[in-house]
């Protein structure tokens, strides 16, 4: 699995330390850089493409805040306030981490945020995993037809059919029909009604 | 490490705890103080030199049966490996089956995904049993029809029309891939699973379905390795004897 990686900033070395410490214990966690100065967040985040930035939106210029909220990168926006405020004031962040925030509290909204990273890729990205024709090839199996029928839907040699079939099984570690119709329902290639 | 007869029966286990369901497999239970392998076998009237055959072919994976292989009786080995299909009917399966329903049980949401595998893993169920009882209707009553024609002097010619109707090689072709579906299932959980979904059971049942594969790869080892060997030699000097 591929790490969430964390940039930090805020001009207290403790404050940094302590927030860094604390993503640490995580699993599959990788903190790029731990950042003092306002302007090196822009660069950071251009050229590490970190997975979260925490920072305090208080300590930033509104210059600095505008250009932040107007990235379209992947860079998700942790806010960091040091006082109680209405948590609506940060509708724009992805969560809110109270500086008086228990350690288990902190840990939550994090695994929480990886959490919902994670999903979003099983969930849609199978492609990842086959290809869209694999993909289809996938589906006519799961719903029973024979290669011959196979090859015959999708204008494909039936020799085309057994070689697709050769990769997805490598792909997958699945090879029996009954495997790769559950492979298809949990990933929504056909719907399990389909199947009866 | 090549387990022998004087080494104490106690460290067998320590070395490799999964040993433990070859002893029951055996009949032989817990509590044997300081006793050598040897003397174990004795009190429970277990052929040691098979048992070690077994155990040693276990533990290593590379372990190759030769030395004491012919001097087994093909009853003894079939009476083994049938021991093992009772294990995976009556304990194996039954556990797998109990840690899935408690994984519905304990789902709110997507029971639907689990009630999936639980139907594929009852699909499997059933191939195991059909492979099973096929080795204890057709095959071993063979093999043990070759051992008896084999040590008879003069044997039957009758012997000669069983072979043409089945030999062991029509069993070692039809020795069907029995862990596929297994080894999708695992697949299946290892990668595609999505959340919910309880870890602590998922990780219980993933062992137990390890286990299960591990055990019988080791099974159908035991076929190839040692009983498909045997009898075809017996076949061979069955046919010419009475040519």
């Amino acid at each position: 699995m591929k790490k969430a990686t964390f940039v930090i900033f805020d001009k207290s070395y403790i404050i940094r330390k302590g927030i860094a410490s604390i993503i640490e214990k995580i699993e599959n966690t990788q903190l790029i850089q731990l950042i003092d100065q306002e302007d090196e967040i822009l660069s950071c985040i251009k050229n590490d493409n970190p997975d979260f930035l925490i920072f305090n939106p208080h300590t930033l210029s509104n210059v600095l805040l505008n250009k932040l909220s107007s990235l379209t990168r992947k860079t998700k926006q942790i806010a960091l306030i040091t006082d109680s405020e209405s948590i609506a004031n940060y509708s724009n962040y992805a969560e809110v981490i109270d500086i008086n925030n228990t350690q288990s509290e902190i840990l939550k909204k994090i695994n929480q945020l990886i959490g919902e990273k994670e999903i979003k890729k099983t969930s849609y990205n199978y492609h990842e995993e086959i290809s869209t024709r694999e993909a289809d090839i996938v589906k006519y199996i799961a719903l029973g037809f024979s290669n011959k029928e196979i090859a015959d839907k999708l204008f494909l040699s039936a020799h085309t059919v057994v070689t697709h079939r050769k990769n997805i099984t490598r792909k997958l570690g699945i090879k029996t029909v009954p495997g790769l119709t559950i492979y298809a329902i949990l990933n929504k290639i056909i719907d399990i009604d389909d199947t009866q | 490490m090549i387990i022998t007869k004087e080494i104490k029966m106690a460290d067998v286990i320590h070395k490799n705890y999964n040993t433990l369901f070859i002893l029951k497999r055996f009949g032989i239970e817990l509590g044997f103080g300081d006793k050598t392998v040897e003397d174990v076998c004795e009190k429970y009237k277990v052929d040691v030199d098979f048992f070690l055959e077994i155990l040693n072919a276990y533990v290593n994976h590379d372990y190759f049966p030769k030395k004491h292989l012919q001097t087994f009786s093909v009853k003894l080995i079939t009476d083994y490996l049938q021991k093992t299909h009772q294990y995976y009917h009556q304990v194996k399966v039954p556990e797998i089956e109990l840690l899935m329903q408690e994984m519905i049980h304990k789902c709110y949401t997507k029971k639907e995904n689990l009630e999936l595998l639980k139907r594929f893993f009852e699909q499997y169920k059933q191939e195991l049993l059909n492979h099973t009882n096929r080795e204890e209707e057709v095959v071993f009553p063979y093999t043990l029809a070759i051992e008896k024609a084999y040590l008879e002097n003069n044997p039957d010619k009758s012997v000669l029309k069983l072979m043409k109707d089945y030999s062991i090689d029509i069993f070692k072709d039809e020795h069907d891939n029995i862990e596929e579906k297994l080894t999708d299932l695992k697949n299946i959980i290892i990668k595609y699973l999505p959340e919910p979904k309880n870890s602590e059971l998922c990780y219980r049942l993933l062992q137990e379905l390890f286990i299960l594969e591990k055990d019988i790869n080791d099974h159908s080892r035991i076929e190839d390795k040692v009983l498909v060997p045997k009898i075809r030699e017996m076949e061979k000097q069955i046919s010419s004897k009475l040519k």
